[in-house]
């Protein structure tokens, strides 16, 4: 777990951490599993939201909990669907992650890293569409 | 009861915006130092800002990230009633709109919480110097426009209201 840079020094490159020393920094498995959860989440994420898919809706003024969808129901106030579509997410992209796991470490490691950072940046783009009533009214 | 319900959830409040501001600093730190490393020894403030042993916040970033979203999420259940109603009674609807991209965000960010994580405890490591730029880069975009976008809702309606 020691992985601190060291103190900046005169070199030319920048200083590096020492290597990862715990157990699951090291692991070839957890690395997977980070890769994949990082591209499932947010790909899984906008599914949700997009076509309205949560796990359960939540009525905040009675404290009512259904699952998958529910309407709103008439003088119970309004729905909650995003805890739904997180908890959803996180657990589609958790079993997707563990089973990654699985894949031998040549085929894991052709996965491009850089799907991690560009799909959530690229999910936001229909997500902030889906919001147009809020932009537009 | 030894507070009412207002005080509660005003110090709940208060709790969600200061693990904001830890989380908001250690990121900012963080993302500046991966985004334009010391080389030299350190001068100025903005040199002494950048020259922080980055890869030491990773866990703490992580950890200030799960508690800070988990506690928007308990407000959240006050906040659809008490304070999304009146905002939209009132036409605040870009507000509105902005929080809604706001609780999208940080699940997001949520997702990348694992790959960050290892990145940095491979700091080590040249092949991931890359995505470890990226990632911290967007959780500290991310982080920024949760606390603006938190801070302005708070104004319209929140502390006292």
């Amino acid at each position: 777990m020691n992985t601190t840079i060291a103190t900046p020094s005169t070199s030319k490159s920048p200083p590096r951490a020492k290597a990862a020393t715990s157990s699951l920094a090291a692991s070839a498995k957890f690395r997977t599993f980070a890769v994949v959860f990082g591209i499932a989440v947010p790909v899984m994420y906008l599914l949700c939201e997009w076509f309205n898919l949560p796990l359960f809706t939540y009525h905040p003024a009675t404290n009512r909990i259904e699952f998958w969808w529910a309407p709103a129901r008439s003088g119970e106030g309004p729905t909650m669907y995003w805890y739904g579509w997180t908890v959803l997410s996180l657990l589609v992209g958790s079993a997707v992650g563990l089973l990654a796991t699985m894949l031998p470490d040549s085929v894991a490691r052709k996965i491009p890293l850089a799907l991690v950072w560009l799909l959530p940046i690229l999910a936001l783009i229909p997500l902030a569409y889906s919001l147009m009533p809020f932009w537009t009214k | 009861m030894l507070i009412s319900v207002n005080t509660f959830w005003t110090i709940l409040l208060i709790v969600h915006g200061l693990l904001a501001i830890a989380l908001l600093g250690a990121l900012t730190h963080q993302a500046m130092a991966v985004l334009m490393p010391v080389r030299q020894t350190a001068g100025g403030f903005v040199t002494r800002f950048r020259a922080v042993p980055a890869a030491g916040y990773a866990t703490a970033i992580c950890v200030l990230w799960i508690l800070t979203f988990l506690m928007g999420a308990w407000i959240y259940t006050k906040y659809r009633i008490y304070v999304r109603i009146p905002i939209e009674q009132a036409g605040y609807w870009k507000t509105q709109g902005f929080f809604e991209l706001k609780e999208h965000a940080a699940t997001l960010g949520l997702g990348l919480l694992p790959i960050y994580w290892y990145v940095w405890k491979n700091a080590h490591d040249p092949e991931y110097d890359g995505v470890r730029k990226s990632v911290t880069a967007l959780l500290a975009f991310i982080c920024w426009f949760n606390f603006l976008v938190g801070h302005v809702l708070n104004n319209v309606r929140g502390f006292g209201s």
